[in-house]
């Protein structure tokens, strides 16, 4: 560990021990929207005056131009001070972001890069009810009419719709050729006219998904990202654009909420249980090991060593690892644990609320790229074993 | 450093793949010795490569993934414990011990009592179990059950009996060593008291890093001869990779794989200065847990993928579940480790 590490990771770490809302899980359990909202505001504004929101933009944004080691530690310094995550800024943050520096004009930069700190609110549209792992067959049409296009369709599960300012839009150009050659990357004004948003209610009772609605919506040309037709590869910008460092951030929160294990347990009286104590200790050990794995996937990323497939092992370690710590959670937590208590707004799979804990799990078995996507990438890119056909010619009886 | 060990490990896996996997302790022991492998951890000052653990971990991944049945292990256990040891002459025993003369050393807890006799000499009673190769051993070194003395024993003479345990696992043998009343004259015990536990928990550190690297390593070979053996066979008109059925198990394999052998290098980096320490204890029991149930679950898989093939012994599958089944036994059994990773996660939430 450098020195200019150890020190950054001090700073960081006494200015979380400052500034961290104190009881935020409390305040935001059982509590609306609208406090989440104001909640996740001024947090952001908090961290964003602190120069810790923007750490991989570019060094002439402020809070920018740290390297991948530092924001690695402030990452791991977030996790460890237990501050709330920025649920409601992550998609303008990073995917935004990200976006519109590597792929975008410098027109874009400048017209919204500078809203974006101070507050714009970003969603993803990008799945579709008919299109989720198969993204590419997504059909949200985007017609060509002079100067603007003209969208129609329907998108879903786009995180925080409900509040976004803009929308990262992928939606299809051309229907004629391969289903990916057809995107094309638009920058949405989720206030445009023909634009509605209907929340998702989730089986938690949050509402943090929205499915979004495109009548006949314009968006200037002005606000395409990429060519026409390049919209599936400036996607895998922003699919890129996070790095790995949530899920260090997610694995470092999932090993310091061990206690709350430790804590259901001794609440239920069964602290002296042998058989619950060693399935303690063994899931403890796969913790650290997931912490372990996402660690190495960082230090690989700088060292320029990352393999096709590494992301996936990472991603995948941590969905599995996070489903029986919640399901441990949920056995420990007996009868008691099954009434229903409401949930924490803004909070991630740690709560110690076990039941809403296990349930909002699948947000990562399942979103993001599935556990299944991410066997077939670990299986084919990195095991080299062959790929799925591109089509399959089901034979009468079958589908 | 990295590079440094990557051209190590480089190296080791050219001569274990050139003896061919599953070589004899004849064909690869010289290799061990003339290769200078046994001075891997022993530091630079006392003419060693002073690599460390992590050094040594590279070594024991490559054999295992050859499937050595080279002592190598416990060779190192004993180097090391006489180089960390209260010996007089414990410089004439290292250079002894690496140019290769034959020691053993337990791969489980030994179950020794001390009685202490009217000379001041200690005395010790009981069996010392899965001393790997003891028939080709001058000497034991050995611990009691309460760790208050770690002393060499020579096996050759009275009241000393070395009984050969056949393994299902025929890439180590292993030895049950009985003691009747052993007199150890001083010269021979390496430590006693405090020092004696501090050593013995270096020793199981040190032991427990060296199968979890085995194990790694060794999974890693069946893993791969798996996947080549999907990607050759063919059924139904296709190759049986194709199945996304199995596609997947692989891919789970692999994770299952890559999140010990993150555990085991992490844990390695962490636990190097001091090795003796209780947490390096723990850090090693951890890793290898881990290593050796992600090695269990990839040789059970592999038997199953390699189907008919795979039940009969001229297929090399076998050998490496038997590995697998055995590394499981040895060192810090998993149950404890489950119970003590508990307690320790129990008090430092409580405490």
């Amino acid at each position: 560990m450098d020195q200019s590490s150890e020190t950054l990771r001090r700073e960081v770490g006494a200015w979380l021990r400052d500034n961290v809302p104190s009881g935020w899980r409390e305040a935001m359990t059982g509590t609306d929207q609208a406090s989440f909202v104001r909640m996740q505001c001024d947090w952001f504004a908090k961290l964003c005056g602190a120069g810790y929101a923007t750490p991989h933009w570019p060094a002439e944004w402020p809070g920018g131009g740290r390297s991948l080691a530092e924001q690695k530690v402030i990452f791991e310094e977030i996790a460890r001070a237990d501050a709330p995550r920025l649920i409601l800024y992550f998609v303008a943050l990073y995917h935004a972001a990200c976006t519109i520096l590597d792929c975008g004009t410098q027109d874009q930069r400048d017209r919204y890069l500078p809203g974006i700190l101070s507050g714009d609110i970003w969603c993803q549209g990008f799945s579709e009810p008919n299109a989720g792992s198969d993204l590419a067959s997504l059909k949200t049409r985007a017609e060509r009419r002079g100067d603007r296009y003209v969208v129609n369709g329907q998108k879903t599960w786009s995180t925080m719709a409900q509040y976004a300012d803009r929308c990262l839009l992928l939606a299809r150009t051309d229907g004629s050729g391969p289903p990916q050659a057809g995107l094309t990357y638009l920058l949405l004004d989720m206030r445009a006219q023909g634009v509605s948003v209907k929340p998702i209610s989730q089986i938690t009772g949050d509402d943090e998904f929205a499915e979004i609605f495109f009548d006949d919506v314009e968006v200037p040309v002005a606000d395409r990202v990429g060519e026409d037709g390049q919209g599936w590869r400036v996607a895998q910008a922003t699919l890129a654009s996070e790095r790995g460092l949530t899920l260090v951030e997610l694995s470092q929160r999932m090993r310091y909420a061990i206690p709350l294990l430790v804590q259901t347990l001794g609440d239920r009286g069964r602290l002296d249980d042998a058989t619950l104590r060693r399935a303690l200790g063994a899931l403890a050990a796969k913790v650290d090991a997931a912490c372990a794995l996402a660690d190495r996937y960082l230090l690989k990323r700088m060292a320029g060593d990352e393999a096709p497939g590494d992301a996936s092992l990472v991603k995948l370690c941590y969905s599995r690892t996070l489903r029986e710590f919640t399901v441990l959670g949920r056995q420990i937590s007996g009868l008691e644990g099954q009434y229903d208590a409401g949930f924490m707004r803004g909070a991630t799979q740690e709560t110690g609320n076990w039941a809403v804990d296990f349930m909002n799990s699948y947000n990562w078995s399942i979103a993001g790229g599935s556990d299944e996507i991410q066997r077939n990438i670990i299986a084919e890119r990195m095991l080299g074993m062959p790929r799925e056909p591109k089509t399959w010619k089901l034979g009468p009886g079958s589908a | 450093m990295n590079d440094i060990l990557d051209e190590l490990r480089e190296s080791v896996r050219q001569v274990v793949e050139g003896a061919g996997l599953a070589a004899t302790e004849q064909a690869i022991w010289p290799h061990v010795t003339e290769l200078g492998w046994l001075l891997v951890s022993v530091p630079e000052a006392l003419d060693g490569l002073g690599l460390g653990t992590q050094g040594a971990a590279v070594l024991h991944e490559e054999l295992g993934r050859g499937l050595s049945s080279a002592p190598f292990l416990t060779a190192v256990m004993a180097i090391d414990a006489v180089c960390h040891s209260d010996l007089a002459d414990n410089s004439a025993w290292a250079k002894r011990l690496t140019a290769g003369e034959r020691i053993t050393v337990p791969l489980v807890d030994p179950d020794l009592r001390i009685d202490r006799n009217v000379n001041g000499r200690t005395v010790l009673s009981g069996v010392v179990a899965a001393a790997q190769s003891a028939d080709e051993a001058q000497h034991a070194l050995m611990w009691s059950g309460s760790a208050d003395v770690v002393a060499l024993v020579s096996l050759r003479q009275p009241g000393v009996d070395v009984k050969h345990r056949a393994t299902w696992d025929r890439t180590r043998r292993l030895f049950d060593v009985h003691l009747n009343s052993v007199a150890v004259d001083d010269e021979f015990v390496l430590a006693t008291d405090r020092a004696a536990r501090v050593l013995v928990r270096r020793l199981q550190a040190l032991r427990d890093f060296g199968i979890a690297a085995d194990s790694i390593g060794a999974a890693a070979a069946i893993l791969d001869l798996t996947i080549e053996h999907l990607n050759t066979r063919r059924q139904f008109g296709r190759p049986l990779a194709l199945f996304q059925a199995l596609k997947h198990r692989c891919a789970d394999l692999k994770m299952r794989l890559a999140a010990a052998a993150a555990l085991l290098w992490d844990n390695l980096a962490r636990s190097d200065d001091p090795i003796g320490s209780a947490d390096a204890t723990m850090l090693a029991a951890q890793a290898k847990y881990l290593a050796c149930a992600a090695f269990t679950g990839v040789a059970e898989d592999a038997l199953q993928l390699h189907g008919g093939v795979g039940m009969a012994d001229e297929h090399p599958c076998h050998l490496f579940l038997k590995r697998a089944m055995l590394n499981e036994h040895l060192g810090t059994p998993g149950d404890r480790f489950e119970a003590d990773s508990a307690d320790s996660v129990i008090r430092a939430a409580t405490g």
